[in-house]
């Protein structure tokens, strides 16, 4: 073990340089040292796991009964996932399905084994479980680019199939008794579902049950932990797989104007189906009179807030024409067409910014205090979902103002406090920068609270700065232009 | 100036009077001025206004792209780029090979800015770069006509007329980031400075003016004109016996500084010394001291001998100074006349001998409608402008003249030197008109004393005395004045309508046909809203974003620098074109057949062809309307493979549709442009709307090459050269054998019809 560490690290050396994005992500994923495997504390008595794949990411959702069968009482609980696919997962958090209103369970990587195959989320309880007793966990979380098209490429207009691969028997880090898979398929054109044999089965049924476009693994027996049946299923999925690689979101405050700009600058893809044969305009454009469900990605929809105001639309080369910006007493739409549509792998990315009235995310708390509520991300709603890799938000702060502290309820990996320089600050604006990875566009709601301090006397500075320029400007050319910088004597005559 | 001089009857008569009065015609002068600079920059930002911040046309990307590497990479870095992302796979040497006053100039304002944190996107500061040097060229105007009149109103008519004057607008609305947007301005200032300098006989202006030089020599090729209408100015001025120190001082302090400054550019580097061009400069300066050394023999000798010495001297300097220019011309030590040089004094000499140039269509002659479109009623005052300086013919108005007459002549062989006939027009006009304003925009009556040697004047004009001595004839008459309220309104009246229909003309053009970006183009729906074609950037973005980063793309020369600027991706041909053969490389391919073409884009790893196809929307700017200067420039290299004829029908025609020669429709440029293109309409209806012809029932079929984009109105299209075959056939018969049985049996029944002939 100690003589093949070097040789993983080294390993892993070569993979940042390969893949450097991948890598850093997983290194920036928050992670908690542990001890070299998960001790077996805990069992779990009866499992259901439901698996949504309506949208082009899976929703897990594992609903768990779990006893401790230790001695002593035990409050962290880990959940295994296969390495490489870690850095994938998203959202995990845990509820106690019996007490959805009970708070305090958290959720981080546990740093476990480096060479080991496998790695854990540790999920710890607000209050440790005593033994023999029992708890109901909910466990939810996202897997991205978790479906990928086969074929691999299709014709313009044909259906795209997607395959989700995953284990029949629910990842658990413990002995499990009873457990099954649900699966919801957003279509009842199914060509491929792995068979497995009803051997396996604990009623020694067909395995899969299919009903509609629900699919059933299961039930199963007693099974240890780790143990993996790999199955997969392959479904019509006719619709973009709109993956960002990045969103930078960007939101300034401006006490002076009572306004609050938003700014989002995001890099996509699609990872749908490549095209067989090159695009033709030809075919695209005839097919457009019929407009059938397609792989390409061509209309982006932003649902903002009402009142945004003055949106724009640009990429790298300048403006974008093709918006259209619905906006009345009820609803802000936006709706984006990138420049050309979407097929497979091929990438887009853009920028998008509006204005709005502060008055409706900011309020005084006393005195020199301030509380902003703004969304962490928007981006775009669309119907199929859009996964996010990492989300950076920033926001900006006016000049002067301190004291910053932030909440929300999505997982952060790295938050800092730095200056932003800009229209001619002196002092430079406070700048929060939040990054969370993995995120899906149903967080899209989830908000971020900000309260600061921003003396009263601070929104003097840059007034007093600038007139104190132009005054010393005004005060230097005087004495130059009273300086006598000719040679010679003076002579009247030329 | 109506406002300035009105009140003067009126009670606020103190702010007209001794020192207040000039303080408060500063005042108004400066307003007038700061006005006339905003709206010189305020014309300029329709196409801001209604498309969006974005650089125009052609040239401007690369030197957009150019000012991003330098604030990206720093100055020095900038100065030894090597582009290896153009002609590919020369690519060439950029620092050494540009102008790089405007990029430097940006780029300096971009620091500037930043230092007093204001972080302003590189590309609004060079979009918004030429309007704002156009309100400082404003001034410089204002500036160099007062030095020439003495009128208090011709500078600020130059200011204005400058400022909005078409022909100096088509260069610099917003966008339109080129050298000229702040050459021109350079170009006025150094003209002033220089006139400053003769008329002080300064060191001191004549320094700041070889430095406005330099400047000039780093931002334009027309510093030519510079250099050598200001050896002009002097070499007349000399012959008209009005040698001066003044003039000694400030010629030989400005080509003395003046070329060691330009010498400081890597593109001219010796040119100054070497060229022909720029032998003028040296020969005055030979011939100032010359003519400097003669004056102070004048003045120790004797005059009988001084003639015969000054005969003699003149004789043989003169031909040993001929004789070793042409001496060194022929040995090869200065570089003859360029072929760009010649085309100024014979318009048909770039269509026979260099195809490129004449290809260009800023570079064909000037129409006489365009003289009034751009400059309208200036163009008729300036006539009257330079008359003027001819009444008082002093050094400066000398120059005027001097410059008037050149810029004329260039104007009229080129289309784009309008912007340097522009300038002396304005001033001209300008001195013309304040000429009238002066004379009957005053509201009272000539004073006595000026009435009384008027008649007397009157009377000698009857009998023509001959005794007067005088300079010149037309500078005998003196100012006499205007009486009749009548006469003066209706002068009045008729200037002010003239400058009324100028401003409306100047925002009509500016607004009409100098204002397009040309990357993007503009239609308007049935209901009247406007429609943006950007098929361009569609297409740009595409390659910038789906292909590989050092993926290479074939195209005709025109838009290399906007696939550099937009797309990001190596080119093979750009709007440098300093490599003939390559260009005519990428000709060859465009017109010959794929079995031709093919080998030559595989030696130049073309990964992308990219054609532009205007047939679907009716766009006339498109690739086979450029074509033949394709042909013709393949031709100059390749007389043998590529024959003009050859695409003409047998009547001499050119022709797309059915009738279309053999070599026309197995050209690679025709086959990509109409590829596909006739399944958009029903079966034999495919129309072209260019050329307003329909095209042949079958259309043409790749083999290799295939279709990787087209914009949404197929004006961009971009095919993917295909990998070669992985069985080692052709293309062509890897494609009949995709296409199975059907081609075999078709060659079979050939066959045997050929038989049963036999």
């Amino acid at each position: 073990m100690r003589l093949l560490l070097p040789w993983a690290l080294l390993g892993s050396a070569v993979f940042s340089l390969a893949d450097p994005s991948a890598n850093a992500a997983q290194d920036s994923q928050k992670t908690v040292d542990s001890a070299a495997a998960p001790p077996q504390h805990f069992r779990n008595i009866n499992l259901v796991r439901n698996i949504n794949l309506e949208k082009s990411y899976a929703r897990e959702t594992i609903n768990v009964v779990v006893e401790n069968i230790d001695s002593k009482p035990q409050s962290e609980y880990y959940f295994p996932f296969e390495r490489g696919q870690i850095k994938r997962i998203g959202g995990l958090e845990a509820k106690d399905k019996k007490q959805p209103e009970r708070t305090g369970f958290t959720a981080e990587i546990a740093a476990l084994d480096q060479t080991s195959a496998t790695e854990y989320y540790k999920i710890t309880f607000p209050a440790a479980l005593k033994p023999n007793e029992q708890i109901t966990l909910s466990i939810t979380y996202v897997s991205l680019q978790s479906l990928d098209p086969l074929p691999a490429k299709i014709e313009q207009s044909d259906k795209q199939y997607v395959r989700h691969g995953f284990s029949a028997y629910a990842p658990s880090a413990y002995t499990t008794l009873k457990q099954k898979t649900k699966l919801k398929l957003p279509t009842t054109d199914v060509p491929d579902a792995v068979k497995l044999a009803a051997s396996l089965n604990a009623e020694g049924k067909e395995d899969p049950q299919r009903q509609g476009t629900t699919f059933t693994y299961g039930p199963y027996g007693e099974l240890p932990a780790g143990a993996v049946e790999e199955v997969s299923v392959r479904y019509e999925f006719t619709k973009p797989l709109t993956h960002s690689t990045r969103l930078e979101r960007d939101i300034e405050v401006s006490h002076w104007g009572g306004n609050i700009a938003f700014e989002e600058r995001h890099w996509l893809t699609n990872r749908a189906a490549e095209l067989k044969n090159q695009f033709s305009r030809v075919i695209h454009q005839q097919l457009q009179y019929y407009n059938p469900p397609t792989s390409a990605l061509k209309e982006l929809k932003f649902p903002l807030a009402v009142g945004s105001m003055d949106p724009y639309f640009t990429d790298d080369i300048g403006n974008v024409s093709t918006s259209r910006f619905r906006s009345n007493a009820r609803e802000a739409n936006l709706e984006l067409k990138p420049r050309y549509p979407l097929f497979g792998k091929w990438n887009y990315s853009f920028r998008v910014g509006w204005n709005a009235d502060l008055a409706k995310y900011l309020r005084g708390a006393g005195g020199d205090k301030f509380v902003l509520k703004v969304p962490f991300f928007e981006g775009p709603k669309q119907a199929e979902g859009v996964a996010y890799e990492k989300v950076i938000t920033r926001v900006i702060l006016p000049e002067g103002s301190t004291n910053v502290e932030y909440t929300t309820s999505l997982p952060l990996v790295d938050e800092s406090v730095t200056k932003h320089y800009t229209f001619m600050d002196t002092a430079g604006r406070t700048m929060l920068e939040l990054t969370a990875l993995n995120v899906v566009d149903d967080q899209r709601d989830i908000q971020l609270v900000i309260s600061y301090d921003y003396p009263f006397a601070a929104r003097f500075r840059k007034p007093i700065s600038i007139f104190a320029a132009v005054a010393a400007v005004f005060a230097i050319t005087a004495v130059v232009r009273s300086l006598d910088v000719s040679i010679g004597r003076k002579t009247k005559s030329s | 100036m109506a406002s300035a001089t009105k009140p003067q009857s009126t009670a606020s008569g103190v702010f007209f009077e001794g020192e207040t009065a000039r303080n408060t015609r500063g005042l108004l002068r400066i307003i007038i001025l700061c006005t006339i600079a905003a709206t010189a920059v305020a014309s300029r930002l329709f196409s801001v206004i209604r498309f969006e911040s974005i650089i125009h046309e052609f040239d401007p990307w690369f030197n957009f792209r150019a000012t991003k590497y330098l604030v990206q990479n720093g100055f020095y870095d900038f100065w030894d780029w090597f582009d290896d992302r153009t002609w590919h796979p020369l690519g060439r040497v950029t620092g050494g090979t540009l102008y790089p006053g405007l990029m430097v100039t940006s780029g300096a304002i971009w620091h500037a800015l930043r230092a007093i944190s204001l972080p302003v996107d590189i590309r609004n500061i060079c979009v918004l770069l030429a309007p704002g040097f156009s309100g400082l060229t404003a001034f410089a105007s204002y500036l160099l006509t007062s030095e020439l009149s003495d009128s208090p109103s011709a500078g600020l008519l130059a200011a204005i007329f400058m400022g909005i004057a078409p022909g100096y607008i088509s260069r610099s609305v917003a966008g339109s980031y080129d050298n000229e947007a702040i050459a021109i301005f350079l170009l006025v200032f150094t003209f002033y400075l220089w006139i400053k300098a003769v008329k002080e006989g300064s060191v001191m202006w004549g320094a700041f003016a070889a430095l406005f030089y330099g400047y000039m020599v780093s931002a334009w090729g027309g510093y030519v004109f510079i250099t050598n209408l200001l050896p002009l100015h002097a070499f007349v001025l000399i012959c008209m016996g009005r040698f001066s120190p003044r003039l000694y001082v400030s010629y030989t302090t400005w080509y003395a500084l003046g070329t060691l400054a330009s010498m400081q550019i890597p593109f001219v580097g010796f040119l100054p010394i070497r060229s022909s061009e720029h032998m003028s400069a040296l020969g005055v300066f030979g011939l100032l001291q010359l003519v400097g050394f003669t004056d102070y023999i004048r003045q120790q000798l004797p005059s009988k001998q001084f003639q015969l010495l000054l005969r003699t001297l003149v004789l043989v300097i003169f031909v040993v100074a001929f004789g070793l220019l042409v001496l060194l011309t022929v040995s090869g030590t200065i570089a003859p006349w360029t072929g760009r040089f010649y085309s100024l004094w014979d318009t048909g000499y770039a269509k026979i001998h260099i195809p490129i140039i004449a290809s260009v269509s800023e570079h064909q002659p000037t129409a006489w409608p365009a003289f009034f479109f751009d400059l309208n009623m200036l163009i008729w005052l300036f006539p009257a402008g330079v008359y003027m300086c001819f009444r008082s013919l002093k050094d400066e108005q000398v120059f005027v003249v001097i410059y008037a007459v050149l810029a004329s002549y260039f104007a009229g062989v080129m289309v784009r030197l309008m912007l340097t006939l522009t300038p002396v027009v304005c001033i001209a006009a300008a001195m013309a008109l304040s000429q009238i304003l002066d004379t009957f925009l005053v509201a009272g009556e000539p004073a006595e004393p000026i009435e009384a040697p008027s008649t007397k004047t009157n009377d000698a004009k009857d009998k023509t005395v001959p005794g007067i001595p005088e300079v010149l004839r037309s500078t005998k008459g003196p100012l006499v004045g205007i009486y009749s309220y009548m006469s003066k309104a209706m002068i009045t009246g008729a200037v002010t309508c003239y400058l009324l229909l100028f401003v409306m003309h100047c925002t009509w053009v500016t607004s009409n046909a100098y204002s397009s970006p040309s990357v993007v183009l503009a239609s308007r729906l049935p209901d009247g809203s406007q429609h943006i074609i950007d098929d361009y950037r569609e297409a740009y973005y595409w390659l910038r974003q789906n292909t590989k980063p050092d993926a290479k793309v074939m195209s005709w020369w025109d838009y290399g620098y906007q696939i550099g600027g937009m797309a990001d991706r190596p080119t093979l041909v750009d709007n440098n074109t300093w490599n003939n053969t390559h260009i005519a490389t990428v000709g060859k391919a465009m017109s010959s057949r794929e079995e031709v073409s093919y080998p030559i884009m595989r030696q130049h790893e073309v990964d992308y062809v990219l054609v532009v196809f205007g047939g679907l929307l009716g766009y006339s700017g498109d690739d086979i309307n450029k074509f033949l200067w394709m042909i013709r420039i393949a031709e100059g290299i390749w007389p043998d493979e590529v024959k003009e004829r050859d695409f003409f029908t047998s009547r001499g025609e050119y022709r797309v549709d059915d009738e279309a020669p053999p070599a026309m429709k197995n050209s690679l440029m025709y086959k990509m442009s109409y590829y596909n293109f006739d399944k958009l309409f029903p079966a034999g209806q495919a129309q072209d709307r260019v050329r307003g012809s329909r095209l042949p029932a079958q259309g043409p079929e790749l083999s290799t090459v295939e279709e990787a984009f087209t914009s949404e109105n197929w004006i961009v299209r971009i095919y993917k050269v295909k990998d070669l075959d992985n069985l080692g056939r052709s293309h062509q018969d890897a494609g009949a054998f995709e296409k199975g049985n059907k081609k075999k049996k078709a060659g079979k029944r050939k066959g045997a019809r050929v038989l049963r002939v036999d």
